[in-house]
């Protein structure tokens, strides 16, 4: 049971840490508390399951394109929604401003969702069958799914770490106001940071629509999950975030487990409020 | 060559430059002389393109840098050292070079231009994976100084780098300067400390209120009476 806990929490946190990627860098480089990130998620995950049934394209085919359509989807979104925020604001006013516009999208999508996709839970049955690995059996499905996250939250850590464009990104979420002085177009990186946290969104939707159940209403409790994680890894830690959606994979997994399925979220907040009591910096966050 | 022309700059109601025009031909040191708030900062960080101009023309080389946002400078071979230095804290000396040498005009010669910096600051190189933000503020302006030189720029805009320095450190950045400016870059500086200041410059323009009251060379200024009792009397050398 134990070794069945740790591969289905590592599944589930690998979706929640590509989820948390993409909030951690949409609200440290563009300055946007994206509220309606997790409706970005579900659309995803909706397109993933439309094109399946309705077109016959493999589920991989669609992750490995979902998050190039998602990089363009977001640099739309930026401009044409975000950019004004940003042009006006002074101060904290961005904040504000972006959440209460976000908040708006938020109903915007999921309206266009219940109307297109209905209501009901939605699932597919893909890859289904069961493999064998350290004694336990778990759905291929999932197994693939963690590798994708694995493959893309791991190469885009190493990418921000090591490239040049990587430390181009650091350096505006960082020190904005510096960032000219070396030739950066701060409006230009917040667009690709947007855009960038949109296509990871979009990936995270694609794998959940490959091993999870899923409603159009349900957007709010990605976006909350992904913000839990944000702060439990120490806003603008990227590492961080990575290692507290693993985290909170298999605390949810062992909580479903071992104890009651119906307690994951109260399992989530519980550990959101004594992080935010006792650690407010973040798990891996600086005192 | 820089011309700046009958520059105005204003903060709300209060005019901090009236009708500014300074020239400095290529290769040359010219610093801008005043007490605080006479002007020199709003006037440096015009050029650099941080504050709104009112009315005026900036030109260098043909390029108008009234249409030019400062990301655009950079890339046209003006740096800005700003006073408070403006470097990324958070990253690494290393990490401050390299972005300094962020430029399209400098990416291809990033290794020389690195080669060049710690030769100037050997203790940058001693310190390159150190956070910049715990350095001294001598080691932080010299990364200041050092991520500008990564853009392999051709005019230099240095406001106050000695500001909030110990002298003996004050020594160690005008020395590095002394090396900048033999190297041939065009330089205009903001500085207090007018003494060290117009030992290195070829030229000085001496503000007052937001307009320029005098212009000469360094060497005929350093002996003018008027301009030591005003800007040399209680300067530290």
């Amino acid at each position: 049971m134990f070794v069945t806990i740790l591969i289905l929490g590592l599944v589930l946190g690998g979706t929640y840490a590509l989820l948390a990627l993409g909030l951690t860098l949409q609200y440290g480089i563009a300055r946007i508390m994206n509220l309606a990130y997790g409706e970005l998620t579900l659309a995803a995950a909706f397109i993933l399951v439309a094109l399946m049934q309705g077109f016959g394209i493999s589920p991989l085919l669609t992750v490995a394109l979902i998050g190039p359509v998602g990089y363009v989807v977001g640099s739309l979104l930026y401009t044409v929604m975000m950019k004004p925020l940003v042009a006006r604001s002074s101060g904290g006013k961005l904040d504000v401003d972006s959440i209460l516009a976000t908040f708006g999208l938020l109903f915007l999508i999921q309206g266009a969702l219940l109307m297109v996709f209905g209501p009901n839970f939605t699932s597919i049955s893909y890859l289904d069958k069961g493999v064998t690995i350290f004694g336990v059996t778990v759905a291929l499905n999932r197994l693939i799914a963690l590798g994708i996250c694995v493959v893309v939250g791991g190469a885009l850590v190493i990418a921000l770490a090591t490239t040049r464009w990587g430390l181009a990104l650091r350096a505006v979420a960082q020190t904005p106001t510096s960032a000219p002085l070396v030739g950066l177009d701060v409006n230009k990186v917040a667009r690709q940071g947007f855009a960038l946290g949109t296509a990871l969104a979009a990936t995270a939707g694609a794998t959940v629509a490959m091993y999870q159940t899923f409603s159009a209403s349900g957007g709010v409790v990605f976006t909350m999950k992904a913000l839990v994680i944000v702060i439990m890894g120490g806003v603008g830690n990227v590492g961080g975030a990575l290692a507290a959606g693993l985290l909170l994979g298999l605390v949810e997994t062992f909580v479903a487990t071992a104890i009651d399925p119906g307690l994951t979220l109260a399992a989530t907040f519980a550990i959101f409020l004594l992080v935010l009591l006792f650690r407010p910096q973040g798990l891996f966050g600086k005192a | 060559m820089l011309n700046v022309r009958n520059l105005t700059v204003s903060y709300g109601r209060h005019v901090a430059l009236d009708g500014v025009s300074i020239e400095v031909t290529d290769h040359e040191m010219v610093a801008i002389l005043g007490a605080n708030g006479a002007g020199k900062s709003s006037l440096l960080n015009a050029i650099g393109g941080r504050v709104r101009i009112g009315s005026g023309t900036m030109d260098y080389h043909g390029l108008d840098l009234t249409k030019c946002s400062p990301h655009e400078l950079v890339e046209n071979g003006i740096a800005l050292v700003p006073e408070g230095r403006g470097i990324f804290p958070g990253l690494s000396v290393a990490e401050n070079l390299l972005l300094g040498a962020n430029p399209k005009r400098a990416r291809a010669k990033v290794d020389q231009l690195q080669e060049e910096v710690f030769a100037l600051f050997p203790k940058l190189a001693e310190r390159r994976t150190q956070i910049a933000g715990t350095m001294s503020g001598g080691e932080q302006q010299m990364v200041a100084i050092g991520r500008a030189l990564m853009s392999s720029p051709d005019l230099l805009l240095l406001d106050e780098p000695s500001l909030g320095l110990a002298p003996i450190v004050v020594q160690e950045v005008f020395a590095a300067l002394k090396g900048i400016r033999d190297k041939g870059l065009t330089i205009v500086i903001v500085e207090q400390n007018a003494r060290a200041t117009l030992a290195l410059a070829d030229r000085a323009y001496l503000i007052e209120s937001g307009r320029i009251i005098g212009s000469g060379k360094a060497e005929d200024l350093k002996n003018d009476p008027q301009v030591v009792r005003a800007f040399l009397g209680g300067a530290v050398s």
